[in-house]
């Protein structure tokens, strides 16, 4: 088997869909590849494009290849065509449905969110975004999996129920680091349109890893959280 | 680390870059094309807030010396579609100065989207955004160079990261002195550089018939309260054909704004608002709209100076505000 041909087969892109570019300078660890209806050829990498599909190009999170992100550019094809390929997404999704499936078998063995997120090296965010649109119309994704805090002296557990008080508004800081009152600003918005507790849970995530990572010059921040 | 800013000659300035220096260069396009490749990134800009008060030059550039790194720094571009990567592929301790040449979808994207960019606000992103001569203003285009090649780009971004050695952390901060004045607070229903129907103190609404009526001075920008940061929206323009009002940063649906109260005495209350003098600055820039709303040509503002400049980034885009970056153990 050649290695072009391993690569689409990995990432499972048939003929007529065939890799017609690739680049690995857009992120750290990161390998984007756009994918097009196009003549077979001998290489991708130094024969000129000829793209035939016309449309918006859309961009979904796909399947790792190794410990490497894998993003996949295309322009969507018509629906009967689009049917069955599990390299590309929805139009409003962040993941290709082969990366879906890997990820809702992963919920399903009981993976916890944020081990989902390290395992496949996959921002909150997305998943985020993913679990909600699922929320809107399927079940829910709780698992019972669980992820050691990052550990500090200082820095309350991800557990603790402080980081759900300053989300909540409930419990306020005098605060003095621009990073964290635009953060804080944010996640606010956030939570206060959230009602999945798992979800919950994530965002409370978020904040306290943002206090690790900073607790050298959030004194003042953390000084009023002992109080609490 | 020391900090080193300062407008200087091209001369000087290739000097600099030829002895191998990592620098952070603002100035007219025609000034940074005579400068030579190096470990360098720069944005087109005229305007200065220099050591002797503020400046328009188009033959001298304002330089910032980056030093006190733990390994080289790396200098890219990013396109609009890489861009959301800037913060996941920043150095784990240390900062990144951002330049984003204005009216790019570069620049609209970042304006619209870093909030949510993967990684945003835990590494320090400080920059601002490259413009031209007011007089050059739809004859010649906003630039930003990669000094290592010598590439000019009106549409990419470009980027310095600059790791930092364990024991020292960089910190953004800014300075606003706008503050929400007793206006009516404001709240849109989408995010956008353009807004008309809006709420009005909770009332169905059009932002720019409240600032017709009630006669409001468009120099003075919208103000929301980020958690105690004061963020401003300024105005570009309002069309009251359309009764639509286009701003220089978008507005974002969600947060309450109110029109800033007046500034009677800019330098004045500068001078009062700046970081205390033990505060060592690495990198700063201002808003050009300070610079022409408060007439700060051949006037000090303290010990801060830089590029005054088409848009501030202290993490996400800013307006009318001073920003700056300081390295600590």
């Amino acid at each position: 088997m050649k290695l072009e041909e391993l690569l689409h087969h990995t990432l499972a892109i048939h003929a007529p869909w065939r890799i017609v570019r690739v680049r690995n300078d857009l992120g750290k660890n990161q390998i984007d590849i756009w994918v097009s209806r196009e003549a077979q050829r001998s290489g991708w990498f130094f024969a000129a494009r000829s793209a035939v599909d016309q449309g918006r190009e859309s961009v979904w999170r796909h399947i790792n290849i190794g410990n490497a992100r894998c993003l996949v550019h295309a322009v969507i094809p018509s629906a009967a065509e689009s049917a069955d390929l599990q390299w590309l997404g929805e139009d409003d999704q962040p993941f290709t449905r082969a990366f879906a499936r890997q990820i809702a078998s992963m919920f399903m063995q009981g993976v916890s969110f944020a081990s989902v997120c390290a395992l496949l090296d996959l921002p909150v965010a997305d998943l985020w975004k993913f679990k909600h649109r699922l929320d809107s119309g399927k079940s829910g994704l709780s698992g019972s999996g669980s992820t050691p805090d990052a550990n500090s002296a200082q820095v309350p557990a991800a557990g603790d129920p402080i980081w759900e008080d300053l989300l909540s508004g409930s419990l306020q800081l005098d605060i003095r680091i621009l990073s964290l009152k635009l953060l804080l600003t944010k996640l606010r918005e956030q939570f206060a349109m959230i009602s999945d507790g798992e979800v919950r849970a994530l965002k409370a995530h978020e904040l306290q890893r943002y206090f690790t990572r900073h607790e050298k010059m959030l004194g003042h921040e953390l000084a009023q959280l002992v109080r609490n | 680390m020391k900090t080193q800013q300062e407008l200087m000659s091209v001369s000087r300035a290739a000097e600099l870059i030829k002895a191998g220096k990592y620098l952070s260069i603002a100035g007219d396009e025609a000034a940074l094309r005579q400068l030579p490749p190096g470990h360098w990134i720069g944005g087109t800009i005229p305007y200065f807030m220099a050591a002797g008060g503020g400046v328009v030059s188009r033959e001298q550039v304002f330089v910032s010396v980056v030093s006190g790194f733990a390994a080289p720094p790396q200098l890219r571009f990013y396109d609009a579609g890489s861009l959301p990567q800037i913060c996941r592929n920043a150095p784990d301790n240390g900062y990144s100065i951002l330049i984003i040449p204005a009216f790019s979808a570069t620049h609209a994207g970042f304006a619209q989207n870093a909030p949510n960019f993967e990684e945003m606000y835990m590494k320090p992103l400080i920059g601002w955004v490259a413009g031209v001569h007011l007089d050059d203003l739809g004859k010649v285009t906003p630039k930003v160079v990669l000094g290592s090649t010598g590439e000019f780009s009106e549409s990419d971004a470009v980027v310095m990261d600059v790791p930092l050695p364990p024991e020292k952390f960089a910190q953004i901060d800014i300075v606003n002195l706008f503050r929400p004045g007793s206006g009516a607070a404001i709240r849109f229903e989408n995010n956008g550089f353009s807004a008309g129907d809006c709420r009005i103190d909770g009332q169905a609404g059009n932002l720019a018939d409240y600032l017709v009526d009630k006669q409001i001075d468009t120099r003075l920008p919208l103000v929301a309260d980020y958690s105690g940061a004061l963020i401003n929206v300024s105005i570009r323009n309002i069309d009251r054909t359309a009764r639509c009002v286009e701003f220089y940063a978008p507005v974002f649906a969600g947060i309450e704004y109110r029109v800033a109260a007046p500034v009677a005495d800019y330098v004045a209350a500068f001078h009062n608002a700046l970081p205390d003098g033990g505060t060592d600055i690495t990198f700063s820039c201002n808003c050009i709209l300070n610079f022409l709303h408060s007439q700060l040509e051949g006037k000090r503002t303290g010990e801060v100076t830089g590029p005054m400049t088409f848009g501030e980034i202290g993490y996400q885009l800013l307006n009318q505000t001073l920003v700056y970056l300081n390295v600590t153990e």
